[in-house]
């Protein structure tokens, strides 16, 4: 259950990471203007510089161990790559640059594929840089207050609490569970593989619906009555930092539109 | 009296008949023990005191006015009894320790800082001020127990419930909760109600104690009265303090001279069995000074 591991290694980060304290608006403002420029720009310069600047913050500032930051990357740069290497050979028309030989098929591949291909690429990683910063520095906590400040529909913030919360609670019941199962033997063939999981799945269904209830009662007893309130006391951002990272965005948005015609190939 | 319960019933919806013609009281101050086994509806009773259940018959009543069920009412009365949860898990809803505690004060409508105030107080009386960002996925279960606690407390009830609130907890955290509950009850006379099947805990903590069989209500009284009672302890399924059970051997299979109020608690031991060597030592001198 790795990838449950996982998750739970990137709340912790978030929690402990040295840029923890530091203003949750900067952050999600820095994340979310990065991450446009680097979607946009039409060659790979930009999303290059998008990627140090936010890898840069992530191992330096933040002091993220770059062991676990490389592995947080390594599944969705392989994922990008095959996908972008399908753009690069697939798509395109203009100027043939070569023929090659695929299963007794010639096939033309085309230089403006290629160049589609590998700045897909880099503005994807870019953005998934971009993100990984934001999620490793920030706890979830702070960002659902700054939703909140941005009038995202309450049912949208009170559900994501809940489960946020209650996530954990859950995979330490269904860890127990698993275990239990393992131990008994329930995971020794396909067949009994099949049948302790669907038996997991639903166990750990009712458990929800019971957790609910007793959540619901337990948040009447303190004078629930439909709203969750909660206190609003994100640290105040400074207005330096975020005019710092508008300017830097802006500058990084015109060396995009400088770089426009560069060719790869 | 702060609680009166009335021929108080129960029947869940699935038609098990929970609590039996119930009828007990609950004074200011005092702190209460609902003692019984699992699954003879102390945490039903505790669930009436504050409206999370209604009466299928009978009356509950709060300083002698009968509980009003309407929301304004429930708000009411749940500022003023406090209610912790057996489960923390089921009370720690909020994604950090700090926005749960918040959670009860902000729903009485309180002003920001104030409630950061009860919220920094309430996590210092248990002693968990530095954990206030953390998430209480990060915490231990002693942990999570004494936030929830704090939750609770932010609120200032008068009266505080708790359903066992030492199950599962290491030897430690029992006797820190168990402190914590004592200091509540002496500097901010909050009374305290709680249920538990703990008998060693109970001579430690409760003044007053109800014992609870099959939904009903089997006797009442001090500690020391009903735990040197040994015929009712077992008939509900329960048993002494270790401590009263050692003395209760020595009496009847040794024929040693105990008090017939026995021991509940080692300071209480350690009292009688200096008396019994005192008079031993009385006797010997005597039989010395004669000869």
């Amino acid at each position: 259950m790795s990838h449950v591991n996982l998750s739970a290694e990137i709340d912790r980060y978030a929690y402990t990471n040295a840029l923890s304290k530091s203003s949750p608006t900067t952050k999600l403002f820095l994340a979310i203007s990065l991450l446009l420029v680097s979607v946009m720009s039409p060659t790979p310069v930009v999303p290059i510089i998008v990627f140090l600047t936010s890898t840069i913050l992530l191992l330096y500032f933040a002091k993220i161990p770059y062991r676990f930051y490389l592995k947080l990357l390594w599944y969705p740069i392989i994922i990008i790559a095959l996908t972008c290497l399908i753009i690069a050979l697939f798509f395109g028309y203009q100027e043939p640059l070569t023929e090659i030989n695929l299963l007794g098929l010639k096939w033309t591949v085309f230089k403006d594929g290629i160049t589609l291909g590998f700045t897909t690429f880099f503005r994807v990683a870019g953005g998934l840089s971009t993100q990984f910063f934001l999620v490793l520095t920030t706890p979830m906590t702070s960002i659902l207050l700054i939703l909140r400040k941005a009038r995202v529909p309450k049912v949208l913030i009170e559900t994501s609490l809940l489960i946020y919360r209650y996530i954990f609670v859950f995979i330490e019941i269904m860890e127990t569970m698993h275990t239990a199962q393992e131990l008994r033997l329930g995971y020794s063939s396909l067949r009994k593989k099949l049948r302790s999981i669907s038996l997991l799945m639903a166990n750990l269904f009712i458990r929800t619906l019971e957790q609910g209830e007793r959540t619901f009662t337990a948040m009447s007893a303190r004078g629930y009555d439909g709203n969750i309130r909660v206190l609003e006391d994100l640290p105040k951002p400074s207005k330096t930092a975020l005019l710092g990272i508008a300017i830097f965005a802006a500058a990084l948005a015109v060396a995009a539109y400088l770089t426009m015609n560069i060719r790869i190939v | 009296m702060l609680f009166r319960l009335e021929n108080l019933s129960h029947c869940y919806s699935d038609g098990t008949l929970a609590l039996d013609d119930i009828s007990l009281s609950f004074a200011k101050g005092e702190r209460t023990a609902l003692l019984g086994t699992n699954g003879s509806g102390k945490t039903t009773l505790l669930h009436h005191l504050n409206g999370i259940l209604k009466p299928t018959s009978g009356k509950v009543y709060f300083e002698d006015k009968p509980l009003e069920y309407d929301s304004k009412s429930l708000l009411d009365i749940r500022r003023r009894v406090g209610f912790v949860f057996q489960d923390p898990n089921d009370q720690l809803f909020a994604p950090t320790v700090k926005q749960d505690v918040a959670f009860g004060p902000l729903n009485l409508g309180q002003p920001t800082d104030q409630v950061k105030k009860a919220v920094d107080e309430a996590l210092g009386t248990v002693g968990m001020a530095k954990y206030a960002e953390k998430p209480p996925h990060f915490l231990s279960l002693g942990q999570k127990k004494r936030v929830a606690l704090a939750g609770v407390l932010a609120m200032q009830p008068e009266v505080l419930i708790m359903d066992e609130p030492t199950s599962n907890l290491d030897p430690r955290a029992t006797s820190e909760i168990l402190h914590l509950l004592l200091r509540l009850n002496k500097e901010f006379k909050i009374t305290l109600i709680l249920a538990t099947h703990d008998v060693d805990m109970v001579p430690l903590f409760a003044n007053k104690l109800y014992i609870l069989n099959k939904g009903k209500l089997v006797s009442e009284g001090s500690p020391a009265e009903l735990f040197s009672d040994a015929e009712l302890i077992r008939g509900v399924n329960l048993r002494s303090p270790r401590i009263t059970h050692l003395f209760e051997v020595l009496k009847k299979e040794n024929n040693l001279p105990i008090n017939p109020k026995l021991p509940l608690t080692i300071s209480e031991a350690r009292k009688e069995i200096l008396r019994l060597l005192d008079s031993k030592n009385a006797v010997k001198n005597k039989r010395k000074a004669d000869k």
